[in-house]
Order: C-alpha cells, then sequence, then structure tokens
C-alpha cells in the first residue's frame, strides 16, 4: 500500500464510524425528531468521508466528480426528506420529547 | 440583471456549463455520448431557465459557502455523533420559532435545506415567515447560529436582508 491508500482507508474507516454513529443515534435517540438529527448530519458525513476514501481509490478525476455528484444529490434527498418527516410526524401531532 | 438577447435568456451560459459538466461526469467522458448529451444539455438549460430564473451566484461567493458549509456539516456530525456514542445520551431537545428574513424562493428552500444539516439543528415546519426549528440543546444559542446562517445564505444568493 501507498500513502494515498492508506489515506483512502482512513477516510473510508471514519466515514464507516459516522454511519455507525448515526445507526446508533437511530436505535438509542428517544423521538423521530431527534433520530432525524442522527440520520441527516452522522450519516451525510459517512456518506462524504466515503466518497472522498473512493475518489482517491479510483485516481480519476471523473470518477471523483462523479461519485462528488452522487454525494451532492444524496445530501439534497436527505435534507429534504428529513424536514418532510419532522412536518409530517407535527401534522400527525407525535409530540417532542423532552428531558 | 435580466440579458437583452433572447437566445442568451432562453439559454443562460451558466446553466448550459453546469449541465454540460453534469453529463460529462455522467457519461465518464464518452465521446460518443455526446450525440445524446447535447440534445440532453441543451433541454435541460432551456427547461431550469424556464422554471427557475437566472441567479447572482458568484464562484468565489459559492467557494466560500462551501468552506463554510463543509466545515460545520463536519462539527454537526461529530456533535451528534458523540452525543449517540455516550452512555448518558446527552440530549436536552426543543422547538424554537425563527422568523425568517429571506423571502420565498431558491434561497429560502436552501436556507432550509441547509439548516438541517448544520449542528444541532433539524427544520421541522415552515408556516408563512416562521420556520420551526427542533434543536437537539435548547441551552445553545441556537437563534444567533440561525441568524448567522441566514446572513451567509442571503451573501451567496447576493442578497442583503433588510
Amino acid at each position: 500500500m501507498t500513502g494515498p491508500d492508506y489515506l483512502a482507508a482512513l477516510l473510508l474507516l471514519a466515514g464507516a464510524l459516522f454511519f455507525l454513529a448515526g445507526t446508533l443515534g437511530l436505535l438509542r435517540f428517544p423521538d423521530v425528531y431527534t433520530r432525524l438529527h442522527a440520520l441527516t448530519k452522522a450519516d451525510n458525513v459517512g456518506l462524504g468521508l466515503i466518497v472522498l476514501g473512493l475518489s482517491l481509490q479510483s485516481g480519476s478525476w471523473l470518477v471523483a466528480g462523479k461519485l462528488i455528484l452522487i454525494w451532492l444529490l444524496v445530501l439534497l434527498a436527505g435534507a429534504s426528506v428529513s424536514h418532510l418527516i419532522a412536518r409530517g410526524a407535527r401534522l400527525r401531532g407525535i409530540p417532542e420529547w423532552r428531558r | 440583471m435580466q440579458s437583452r438577447n433572447p437566445l442568451r435568456a432562453a439559454l443562460p451560459l451558466p446553466r448550459l456549463l453546469a449541465f454540460a459538466l453534469v453529463w460529462w461526469l455522467i457519461s465518464e467522458g464518452a465521446a460518443a455520448s455526446w450525440s445524446i448529451g447535447v440534445p440532453a444539455v441543451l433541454l435541460a438549460s432551456w427547461l431550469s431557465a424556464r422554471l427557475l430564473p437566472p441567479q447572482r451566484l458568484t464562484p468565489s461567493g459559492l467557494l466560500r459557502f462551501l468552506g463554510f458549509f463543509l466545515l460545520h456539516s463536519l462539527l454537526g456530525a461529530v456533535d451528534v455523533a458523540q452525543r449517540a456514542f455516550r452512555p448518558a445520551r446527552p440530549l436536552n431537545p426543543g422547538m424554537i420559532d425563527y422568523s425568517l428574513q429571506l423571502g420565498p424562493g431558491l434561497p429560502r428552500v436552501f436556507m432550509l435545506n441547509v439548516v438541517s444539516l448544520l449542528p444541532g439543528t433539524l427544520s421541522a415546519d415552515l408556516e408563512a415567515d416562521c420556520l420551526r426549528v427542533h434543536v437537539l440543546d435548547a441551552d445553545q444559542d441556537n437563534p444567533a447560529q440561525l441568524a448567522q446562517l441566514e446572513a451567509r445564505v442571503a451573501g451567496l444568493f447576493g442578497l442583503t436582508l433588510p
């Protein structure tokens, strides 16, 4: 393995750690709103790091650009869908968890 | 500023370049694909210019916002990750109302989406000019953070807030 390979492996591991955090939040957080926080933020950064790692591994600007394009579309979809789920939950009168 | 040239108005150059870049990326540079790509890029540019009038985005403004966005989404992810990992699960959520100064349209939709990606805030509902934001830590100065973000979004779109 060369330098960029190690960096790519580090980025992929860090990305997986954020996915783990997002999933842990989904399971541990108390209500729909807090769970959405975990999913939108941790998973988007996790995917971003994995996209970075894979871009490094691909060794091609075109493939890297395509991966980044995919990441941007996932960001857009994630943010929009989480807003719609939170709005839907409010319309159904689902209360927020309070400490 | 609206272009006087009707061709330029129907097919703005920034859109043509952006869609050509997207086509180039998804076809991974295959030269033969441009026989479909050129009509697709023209159609997409024309349709997008009809649906969304040209915005006053500048490359330097985009870069500045990108830096801010990348840093703060990383901070947001680290923040939520440590709340998920820590055994005590430290959460102090709340719902706050924030009155938006950005008018309806793309900048407001953009703001709504970015709020959900930045630390501790989730845009939960929008009624008239009032954005309802779910926050992970009600003790933080969330309105100040939202105001700072709104100013940055306004800057990105070349707007000045009242």
